[in-house]
């Protein structure tokens, strides 16, 4: 089970339940900074059926007000990536003014390089 | 090798003109974190044919208090000798890659009052920036996602004093 500190730079409501060891450590680097974040605050219907039930959402990891920016992070290979990529070009079509950017492992990998965080790349 | 010394002269000699341009008839502050920067602030304080002073300071980095809960927010290791009040002010940064330092850096100096306040930096990530309202006005190189290590950054504290810029793989 993952720990969950008390941060300070969180400004949603519910305590944060992340999913994985690299949110929490990605979520421990921002508030070391003081830049204000939320954890999924929202989620983003990406397709509906006929009758208007939502048949594909996306829920980016982390929001960053100051910023007006999404970001999603994931720890699956380059090569698996697909599906989050085309769910991140919907995203972007069905919501142009929504700023969002995705963490691939590899840049997960050089921020847990540079801040030492124990992330197993 | 990824930059040959030569290269990363020619450039940092191209952003001291632009600087001493830019701050013609003013006397900017250099201010370089600590350690990856210095190497390029001592360069391009070389490079820059204008009055100027420089001034350091250096943070704790992420990991040192993680240890204790990982909570505990970024602080000044050691804080400018110089006043900031009234001064034209120049981050020199080694890299900007998610502009957290750099932003962490702006805030604290904007409550000191600078009359303004400007980046420098010799290498770019943008691809990978979480902040983008940061002031960086020069910029020596935007590269890749590589780490690398000489002309100030370093492997475990080692390498920083080659001359050219490496990527690590290679050392």
């Amino acid at each position: 089970m993952l720990e969950t500190p008390v941060f300070q730079a969180y400004c949603g409501e519910a305590p944060p339940r992340f999913a994985n060891a690299a949110e929490l450590e990605c979520a421990k680097v921002l508030d070391f900074y003081g830049l204000p974040w939320q954890y999924e605050p929202r989620t983003f219907v990406l397709e509906e059926d006929a009758e208007g039930r939502t048949i594909e959402a996306f829920t980016p990891d982390f929001y960053l007000p100051e910023q007006d920016l999404y970001v999603e992070i994931t720890m699956m290979k380059q090569s698996l990536v697909t599906r989050k990529n085309r769910k991140l070009r919907k995203l972007r079509d069905r919501y142009p003014d929504v700023n969002v950017k995705l963490f691939y492992k590899r840049d997960v990998a050089r921020l847990a390089e540079r801040f030492k965080l124990p992330i197993a790349s | 090798m990824y930059l040959a010394a030569e290269e990363i002269q020619a450039r940092v000699r191209e952003l001291g003109a632009r600087i001493a341009r830019d701050y013609e008839g003013r006397e900017p502050l250099l201010v370089a974190a600590l350690k990856s920067s210095i190497v390029f602030l001592s360069d391009l304080s070389r490079a820059i044919p204008i009055l100027h002073a420089i001034d350091f300071i250096e943070l704790a980095g992420f990991g040192a208090d993680a240890a204790l809960g990982g909570t505990s927010g970024i602080r000044l290791l050691k804080d400018l000798d110089s006043e900031l009040e009234g001064r034209d002010v120049i981050l020199v940064e080694d890299v900007v890659d998610t502009g957290l330092t750099l932003r962490f850096l702006c805030k604290t100096f904007e409550l000191r009052r600078p009359r303004s306040l400007a980046a420098a930096t010799l290498l770019d990530r943008p691809y990978r920036r979480l902040v983008d309202d940061l002031p960086v006005c020069y910029v020596g190189f935007v590269v890749p996602d590589e780490l690398f290590a000489g002309y100030g950054f370093d492997v475990e504290e080692k390498h920083r004093n080659l001359p050219d810029l490496h990527v690590i793989r290679e050392i």
